[in-house]
């Protein structure tokens, strides 16, 4: 293991400790802020510089916003009633917490391209990654694009349904 | 004589590592009796290279910070028919050093009730990614500070980074008017990026490469004007520029879309609750974000460092940024503020519809074909019938209902 693969480990494991045991909610969410920065550095320590760009510029522009305006439309942000460590809530996640690692296990071991190692010394290419996704990969691109306008279109109707009950 | 001052500062940098180089030679030799082996030699030039590049960017840059800022209260003043400042040295050109050291001997003020740390880390982290975006620019011919595949892409990731600070600042502050103004400054960042990106993406289809260099590359033209291959030229090219612009200026919260900082309704929003140096951070991650994006108008439409031969390359690159930069003070000193529903609607309405569209001009535009003057005049036409025609047809749309007073859907 070389320096740069320790320090963006240290970076990425602090932000997601913190991310889960801070009690204030703006500093959890900014800690995940940091372990989003610490997994582009990933991409970036492996050559994939595209990804990494793609994920600074979805993650950090676009879903801690999204995950901020979540937090600030809670209304307890410091989380004074904590439940006790036995409580059910916390049996339930735990459970939850299990099948989503067990599912992701099983899936990335049985995944034939983890037991690959990638050739040394090829950088990503834009142009190849935007040609496969419109050659081989156009089919689930495309129902990908499908699901993201349903959803918009659905932001859509939830929005103008409430300006409706308003009038 | 021309490539002498052309390639002046590559010459200066070449020879700058080669001290360090020689240098390191003779500490190597002085302590182990043999000059560094070839790998280390290496390594000291590359990090020479890159730590020369930063000062560099740092020094200039926020060199021009401080003129900016005597710039435009010198135009604003001109237009608003005063003096602006003109006691510190001549024209008062020495009022940015003042300021400085004015803003570093203020108190530096915190709320008690302040999020100590994120409101302490938040001015540290506004101005990184505008000093970050730099790094992708090319300033002159063989003066790229790094040559990214992706230096596009990366120049809006890492721009992305700012909006987060802004709230950082927002809401460490603890005051609702920092709250409101950071609320605002998120979403009108958010919705602002989307155009900007848009904008962008004719460029990078017709170049077919998110290099900034090659960008450059693919403006330049052999001959002695240089100007013939600017794509702000082609009728996408100036639709999208103009987009470009719009965007870029509420992207650097800049009237007339500064609303998250709208003195009159906020006071100052976000910064409200920073005092001495910090304020000056904020201050000068806004005219560093703006500097930036006009650098990056000027790579993308403007033909980047290409201009006639009579200036050396990184000159033309300066002085078509100055001029976006001097432009944007004009419409600051002309525009009144948006309102922010306005500014939404304008967002979306208006200019994403028509990014998208020029989009689709963009690619009627490549499959045109443009081997012989006739055909590239008929290509020009078609391309500018149909954005012209797109821009009259959401124009129309859109001002229907622009000057219809505000719905209050939460607040009446």
């Amino acid at each position: 293991m070389d320096t740069a693969f320790i320090i963006l480990s240290l970076i990425t494991v602090a932000g997601a400790v913190w991310a889960v045991t801070l009690r204030n909610l703006i500093h959890a969410v900014l800690s995940l802020v940091l372990f989003f920065f610490g997994i582009a550095g990933f991409f970036f320590y492996l050559n994939a510089d595209f990804v990494g760009w793609v994920q600074i510029l979805v993650y950090v522009g676009a879903v801690a916003i999204l995950a901020i305006f979540a937090v600030m439309l809670t209304h307890n942000l410091t989380a004074e009633d904590e439940p006790g460590f036995f409580s059910l809530r916390w049996l339930t996640g735990m459970a939850i917490a299990a099948t989503v690692g067990a599912v992701l296990w099983f899936a990335i071991r049985s995944n034939a391209a983890m037991s690959q190692t990638a050739p040394a010394g090829v950088a990503s290419n834009v142009a190849d990654i935007g040609r496969k996704m419109m050659t081989d990969w156009v089919v689930p691109f495309e129902v990908v694009s499908l699901l993201l306008t349903a959803a918009m279109i659905g932001a859509i109707v939830i929005a103008m349904e409430q300006i409706s009950h308003r009038k | 004589m021309y490539n002498f001052f052309d390639q002046l500062f590559v010459a200066l940098g070449a020879w700058l590592v080669g001290l360090v180089v020689a240098a390191g030679n003779g500490v190597s030799k002085l302590c182990c009796g043999q000059p560094m082996s070839e790998a280390a030699a290496h390594n000291v030039a590359a990090g020479t290279q890159v730590v020369l590049i930063c000062v560099t960017i740092y020094g200039v840059f926020a060199l021009c910070f401080g003129l900016a800022t005597w710039l435009e209260r010198k135009m604003l003043a001109r237009i608003q028919n005063r003096y602006g400042p003109n006691r510190v040295g001549p024209f008062g050109l020495l009022q940015f050093v003042a300021d400085g050291v004015k803003m570093l001997t203020k108190e530096d003020i915190v709320p008690a009730r302040a999020d100590k740390l994120v409101h302490f880390l938040a001015p540290a982290i506004v101005l990184a990614p505008a000093l970050l975006m730099f790094g992708f620019l090319p300033f002159g011919r063989n003066m790229a500070p790094t040559d990214l595949d992706t230096a596009v892409i990366a120049f809006f990731a890492v721009g992305a980074g700012s909006e987060l600070a802004l709230f950082m600042a927002g809401w460490g502050s603890r005051n609702k008017y920092s709250i409101l103004g950071a609320l605002r400054a998120v979403a009108q960042m958010i919705s602002y990026e989307i155009p900007l990106v848009l904008a962008a993406v004719p460029v990078v289809m017709i170049v077919g490469s998110l290099s900034t260099s090659q960008i450059v590359a693919a403006q330049g033209t052999d001959s002695f004007l240089d100007v013939k291959g600017w794509f702000v030229w082609t009728p996408w090219g100036f639709a999208g520029f103009i987009l470009f612009l719009i965007a870029a200026t509420a992207e650097s919260n800049r009237s007339p879309f500064d609303i998250p900082e709208g003195e009159s309704e906020i006071i100052a929003g976000f910064h409200v609750e920073y005092s001495g140096f910090k304020f000056a951070l904020f201050f000068m991650a806004e005219y560093l974000g703006m500097m930036a994006m006009a650098g990056l108008g000027v790579t993308l439409f403007l033909g980047g460092w290409h201009g006639p031969k009579l200036l050396p390359s990184w000159a033309w690159f300066m002085l078509k940024g100055f001029l976006i930069v001097c432009w944007l003070i004009w419409l600051r000193g002309t525009l009144p503020r948006l309102r922010v529903d306005q500014l939404m609607a304008f967002a979306w309405k208006a200019m994403l519809p028509f990014a998208l569209f020029n989009i689709f001009a963009t690619a009627v535009w490549f499959y045109l074909p443009k081997t012989t003057f006739l055909q590239s005049a008929v290509a020009w036409i078609i391309t500018a019938a149909l954005v012209v025609a797109a821009y009259l047809v959401i124009s129309r749309f859109v001002s229907r209902r622009a000057g219809a007073p505000r719905v209050y859907r939460y607040a009446s």
